[in-house]
């Protein structure tokens, strides 16, 4: 409790000591608007930032939808079938790591401005992370289960649906929980680049314009979207995750 | 007492090898045991003389090199849970099921419908003494919860043979022998066969009908030790005390030879 | 063996299909790998691009300083609110909640504050690799056992003394673990910055030759940026393996 209250006062002690600086000129208004400036612009574009960011909203869910239907699919795939992993697991790591930025010239190039490029940069982005939380989480089953799920003569596919699904749910709920984050990534940097619409294109638009007031108002309505997003996915996490403690 | 009953499992010159990276190492060595119907037939040996490797095979999860496991006349080749039914060391509940789940896991295998495999299922927790825990996951059950709800799991499937494989090893002294009384309790109503892999003495003098003293690696039956006591037996009598000690005398002897 | 061979088949079949649908495909949006090699050459022999190691060395420089900044701002950050208990509580999971935000929101007011130059990129990497360090930093103290700080304070260990006999050596591990995330994002939040919008380094170089449709000149850029990433990580690689020697 205390905790939250000191929480609350340290984002209104920022808050009221960036009015103050703003307001007393000792920072370029330009650059740096004060909040009350900001909170007003957010009023004045209201429209066209919440048109923004549904749209991107809309692009991150069908890649999201891609990425972890591909990620999860792939993974428990790659991750059960021994040699498989053995093969595939520095390609996916390294796939993983790289920064995917390099390829997003190519995949404009190849599917032109708006959405598609928007969805498939995104999955790109979220399909790595949760294959790879997935494909170790397989891997790291416990094998007493499954011995013990052989013992009473469990059949294939019993194993993957009562032994190995159930056992990755922490898992694959981590994953998402990353995953959301990096598709959304993913769909504002295709939007800053090559966009025509949505919250990148948006916050795109207003730097170039030196409109600081909209600008931060968009960033702080992006942030707050996505921190709600991750919130909200923590909250299910722990819901479906009961028996863990 | 015990040749009087039927041979229900027949184990026929079994030995198994496994490649390690020094070379293949020989765990089972042309071992042959035959148990009736209703024995509480106990292994005893150093570690790593390949008890849980024999009931492995028994389990049908390990395949013999050579020789043969018979049970009930037919040789065993995969898990057969309408037969055999397995308690491990490590108690393997499925952390996201409920006690109550748990005991079901291998009637849900099976295919029997909700309603009686619930029924089945609950009925059995009361002797297993986890009554007021059906709805309890793994992680907030004892160790020794956690085991009778991992032989709870195994009674429920109703197979005639109970192999457990060091089932109280992780568990403190004292629960270990509470858990003894109560699952010759068990075997008692029950009339299961059991095979039962254990290090403790106590245990194999405590439980069994018969007792089998494996040899260090690569294992063998050393000797057997039929035990006619009534139930419950005394563990200060002289005759379990002599017991006792020739049954050490084997062991100890097989044990240092494992350690060097 | 028999798994290395496979993974260099991999490599070759995909190698092949990329070559074959490369060469089918239209030659300004892809190139087959033999027409990489070519370009490649020419632009590490500096005809296609005689400024590659002018923008080379701005793009190292710029993840160079946004490290350094990184580097101090996430040590004293995280030791800051790792030292503190009750500043670590409450604002440590404020510093996690922002982190859920995806960095890239903040690129457009980092270039609207520093403009198309290098402070911009310096000022993304920087933000990028400022988080991994800080939130490791937290995770180390953490994993500092009270117990043998209080037996460190004991036999009469002064502060100094503590952290670095007990504090130092149980936490390095997590550390290095998070000096070496914040150098790869570092990274690529340069790269990033460089191709959202700059008017020099090697993301500018992309940017130019994706502009003119000089896909295989694009491609071989690519690769020598890869040579970077994965250089860079390599290198700090060692470091950790270094360092994790030196706790045991």
């Amino acid at each position: 409790m205390q905790v939250r209250v000191l929480q609350l006062v340290t984002v209104l002690a920022a808050l009221v000591s960036w009015e103050v600086v703003a307001r007393a000129g000792w920072v370029d208004p330009l650059f740096v608007p004060a909040p009350s400036a900001v909170a007003r612009a957010l009023l004045r574009i209201g429209g066209t930032a919440f048109a923004g960011l549904g749209d991107t909203l809309g692009k991150t869910a069908v890649a999201y939808a891609l990425s972890v239907t591909l990620g999860v699919s792939a993974g428990v795939v790659v991750g059960s079938v021994r040699l498989l992993r053995d093969v595939m697991s520095p390609y996916v790591i390294a796939l993983y790591g790289i920064p995917k930025i390099l390829v997003l010239p190519w995949i404009v190039l190849l599917l032109g401005y708006g959405t598609t490029p928007a969805v498939v940069y995104g999955a790109l982005h979220g399909l790595f992370p949760i294959m790879v939380l997935v494909m170790g989480a397989v891997r790291d089953v416990d094998r007493t289960l499954v011995t013990v799920a052989r013992s009473f003569g469990a059949t294939t596919w019993q194993l993957y649906w009562k032994v190995l699904l159930p056992a990755i749910v922490p898992s694959v709920l981590a994953g998402m929980r990353l995953g959301i984050m990096f598709c959304l990534l993913g769909v504002l940097v295709v939007e800053m680049f090559a966009g025509v619409r949505g919250m990148g294109y948006v916050m795109g638009s207003l730097a170039n314009g030196f409109q600081a007031p909209e600008l931060f108002a968009a960033t702080g309505l992006v942030s707050a979207a996505s921190i709600a997003i991750v919130l909200a996915l923590d909250h299910l996490n722990d819901k479906l995750s009961h028996w863990r403690g | 007492m015990t040749a009087a009953r039927g041979e229900l499992i027949a184990i026929e010159g079994v030995t198994k090898r496994y490649l390690t990276s020094s070379g293949p190492v020989e765990a089972l060595h042309d071992v042959s045991l035959s148990v009736g119907e209703g024995d509480f037939c106990t292994l005893i040996g150093p570690s790593g003389c390949g008890k849980s490797t024999l009931l492995g095979m028994l389990g049908g999860l390990v395949a013999p090199d050579e020789g043969r496991l018979l049970v009930d006349g037919q040789p065993v080749t995969t898990p057969d849970p309408r037969r055999v039914a397995t308690v491990f060391q490590d108690a393997g509940l499925f952390p996201w099921r409920t006690a109550l789940q748990n005991v079901e896991f291998g009637l849900e295998l099976q295919g029997v419908p909700a309603a009686r495999r619930r029924r089945t299922a609950s009925e059995l927790l009361g002797p297993l003494g986890l009554s007021g825990f059906a709805e309890k996951y793994p992680r907030e059950l004892s160790g020794g919860m956690k085991q009778r709800v991992a032989i709870g799991r195994a009674l429920a499937i109703d197979a005639k043979i109970l192999l457990m494989d060091e089932p109280f090893g992780a568990l403190d002294e004292q629960t270990r022998v509470l858990m003894g009384e109560w699952l010759l309790d068990i075997w008692r109503r029950t009339l299961k066969t059991v095979i039962f892999v254990t290090h403790s003495l106590h245990e194999a003098l405590f439980l069994s009908t018969r007792v089998a003293v494996m040899t260090a690696r690569p294992g063998r039956i050393k000797s057997m030790l039929e035990l006619s006591m009534e139930y419950p037996r005394s563990m200060e009598s002289p005759e379990m005390a002599a017991l006792r000690a020739k049954l050490w005398s084997e062991i100890r002897e097989e044990s240092l030879r494992a350690m060097r | 063996m028999r798994v290395l061979w496979l993974r260099l088949g991999l490599l070759a079949a995909l190698l092949a299909v990329w070559e074959v649908a490369g060469r089918a495909a239209n030659p300004l949006l892809a190139v087959p790998p033999s027409a990489v090699l070519p370009a490649l050459r020419d632009l590490l022999l500096l005809r296609s691009y005689p400024e590659l190691p002018a923008s080379l060395w701005l793009t190292l420089r710029e993840i160079g300083a946004a490290y350094m900044l990184a580097v101090a701002a996430g040590l004293g950050c995280g030791f800051m609110l790792g030292m503190h208990r009750l500043v670590g509580r409450v604002w440590g999971p404020m510093l996690a909640a922002l982190y859920a935000v995806p960095a890239v929101v903040w690129y457009p007011s980092l270039m609207l504050f520093f403009g198309l130059e290098a402070a911009s990129k310096i000022a993304f990497g920087f933000l990028l690799g400022f988080f991994p360090i800080t939130l490791a930093v937290l995770a180390g103290v953490r994993q500092v056992n009270p117990q043998l700080v209080t037996v460190a304070h004991a036999y009469g260990a002064g502060a100094v003394t503590v952290f670095r006999r007990v504090m130092l050596p149980s936490m390095l591990f997590t550390l290095v673990g998070g000096l070496r995330t914040g150098l790869a994002l570092c990274v690529i939040g340069v790269i990033v910055g460089e191709i959202l919008g700059s008017k020099a380094g090697i993301g500018t170089l992309i940017n130019h030759a994706y502009g003119l449709l000089r896909t295989a000149d694009y491609v071989a850029l690519v690769l020598v940026t890869l040579v970077l990433v994965v250089g860079s990580d390599v290198l700090a690689s060692l470091l950790e393996r270094r360092a994790q020697r030196w706790t045991e």
